[in-house]
């Protein structure tokens, strides 16, 4: 439960194993038992955390369809959850009664699923293949974590201006953004990827100027020779970084998110409050009318 | 924009070690063994990518193979030595003169010398991926690539022969940014000042073959491969417009070096082409 208007939340820096599942799973319970120890309320994974990322045609092995018996692979997690009293957000390979498929993340809250986001923005352009094997979701959901109105996003959808600012103006508290983003680019000077760069000045951005809580979970480990960066991290409503993981090393930490930070930032730059929505869907039917966009 | 290939610096150095490391131990544990073999010709390549494995997998689990022919220059033997010594790893020093001069006694004759030595040098690499093939067995070993990025995009390397290996952990990176590394490594002085050659005849040198030094190739190759900038920008920021081009098509003209061989499609699942897996799959 809440304590004093606060969420303690547990950033879960894996390195899954690819294809396998049940490994995969085990970490999880794992790493749940651990964070329930430290008192958390939820805890994050990053994308595909149950089946790892680069998986060509083994998707096709991987889909699961949650409201069938295929489901039944991940009850311990389901289980977990409700012994522990905690939530757990994690990514997996979504299969629909039409056979499509998803690079989803669930929400088991106490034994509950209580969310699927299915990714929208699926990167298909250099070493990102995602299209050709998923079906993009259709929106960015809101939804009721223990009284705290959460939104995933995942990975690529972030970089989508538009869905943080979908996500905020429904109501989120709380981005989470939820990613295997590869290690890449060098620059001279910099400590750092250019990647992992780029991923903090966003967060950053998104954070201060939606006002929000963001809550960053990467992966680390290699895939065929890709590593990815981890760094996950916590951005609170002034576009400060409140917590963060080692970057390309496995972790876990725990931080309490003060809600009451929002409630003061939020009336002291009243952003969302002043957002005209009527303005924005005026010039978005604007421009798809024009033609450019059908 | 910044438009220069990135130098590896004191800023950027801790993490790209790291990086590799975990790439390096990683990958092997995926292999289901722990160790790693390499060919160390006393250039920078080998070296630098020797000094990521020793630190990745502990030193027991480097083995060096010291390949050397008649030809070979006697500093490459010492540098080679000079960077096992130093960080303490097991070593093996095979002579392939027999065995290539044995196969070469025959086609001398019928052969024009300017093919022959091209012949020579081919074969060499592939005698040594070979040997390290075998002792990859024989230790329970991978076999650890030291291909840079400036020769695999040039294709200045023998297919089947030094390009060979199971992980490479330099493949991704310039041979200037290798020079930048080797300083942050502390690898021997002797090994970072020496012209970079091949060494498959005697006084060979790349730089003198290919007709341009690596630092401008290298700048050229950063701005085609990594900012994706066509060769008509390169030239327009400056560049040597016959050099940009002289390397564009060096680089077109070796993409087969660098693929896996074609397979004719005849079934529904083809191999690489649509049964697609990683190789960390299983």
């Amino acid at each position: 439960m809440k304590k004093n208007n606060s969420i303690k939340i547990c950033l879960a820096q894996t390195n899954p194993k690819v294809g396998d599942l049940k490994k995969n799973i085990e970490n999880h319970i794992e790493i749940i038992s651990g964070a329930k120890n430290k008192g958390a309320n939820l805890v994050v994974f990053p994308e595909l955390s149950l089946t790892g990322y680069f998986l060509k045609d083994s998707v096709y092995d991987l889909g699961i369809n949650i409201n069938t018996d295929e489901a039944a692979i991940l009850e311990p997690i389901y289980k977990a959850a409700k012994d522990l009293d905690i939530s757990v957000i994690a990514g997996f390979v979504e299969k629909d009664a039409d056979f499509n498929f998803y690079n989803s993340s669930c929400c088991i809250s106490k034994g509950k699923l209580i969310n699927v986001h299915r990714k929208v923005y699926l990167p298909t352009y250099g070493m990102f293949e995602e299209l050709r094997y998923f079906k993009p979701g259709d929106g960015f959901g809101v939804f009721d974590m223990d009284g705290v109105k959460v939104s995933v996003l995942t990975c690529e959808d972030a970089w989508h201006l538009s869905s943080s600012y979908i996500a905020v103006n429904k109501g989120a508290h709380i981005i989470i953004v939820n990613s295997a983003s590869p290690a890449r680019g060098i620059t001279a000077g910099l400590n750092k990827f250019n990647s992992m760069n780029m991923w903090e000045e966003l967060l950053s951005v998104i954070a201060f100027y939606y006002k929000s809580y963001v809550l960053y979970v990467n992966r680390v480990g290699f895939e065929d020779g890709i590593g990815f960066s981890g760094g996950s991290c916590i951005f609170n409503p002034l576009g400060e970084m409140e917590k963060k993981l080692d970057y390309l090393e496995e972790g876990v930490v725990s931080a309490d998110i003060n809600l009451d930070l929002l409630n003061n930032e939020r009336f002291k730059t009243p952003l969302i409050r002043d957002e005209n929505l009527n303005l924005t869907l005026k010039e978005i039917e604007g421009i798809i009318n024009k033609g450019t966009i059908k | 924009m910044k438009k220069e290939l990135p130098k590896i610096d004191e800023y950027n150095f801790p993490l790209i070690y790291k990086h590799l490391a975990n790439f390096i131990k990683i990958e092997v544990s995926k292999a289901r063994v722990n160790s790693v073999v390499l060919g160390l010709s006393g250039g920078i390549d080998s070296a630098v990518a020797c000094y990521l494995a020793s630190n990745a997998l502990g030193k027991e689990n480097v083995a060096a193979l010291i390949m050397p022919y008649e030809s070979s220059s006697g500093a490459g033997m010492d540098d080679a030595l000079k960077v096992v010594k130093t960080l303490g790893i097991s070593h093996y020093v095979i002579d392939i003169t027999k065995q290539i001069n044995e196969y070469f006694t025959k086609e001398r004759a019928i052969a024009a010398p300017d093919d022959i030595r091209v012949r020579k040098g081919n074969k060499m690499a592939r005698e040594r991926m070979s040997i390290l093939y075998d002792y990859s067995y024989k230790l329970n070993s991978l076999v650890l690539g030291t291909s840079n990025k400036s020769e695999l995009l040039l294709g200045y390397g023998t297919l089947y022969g030094d390009m060979a290996s199971a992980l490479n952990p330099i493949g991704d990176i310039y041979k200037t940014q290798i020079y930048n590394l080797a300083e942050h490594l502390d690898i021997p002085k002797s090994i970072i000042t020496k012209a970079p050659s091949a060494d498959l005849w005697e006084g060979q040198s790349d730089e003198g073959e290919l007709g341009f030094t690596y630092e401008t190739a290298d700048g050229i190759m950063y701005l085609l491969i990594d900012k994706m900038y066509k060769p008509e920008v390169v030239v327009s920021l400056g560049y040597d417009e016959n050099l940009v081009n002289k390397i564009y098509d060096k680089i077109k003209k070796s993409q087969y070096k660098r693929r896996m061989p074609l397979i004719a499609k005849v079934s529904e699942r083809t191999i690489n082409i649509d049964f697609r897996y990683l190789r960390d799959w299983a």
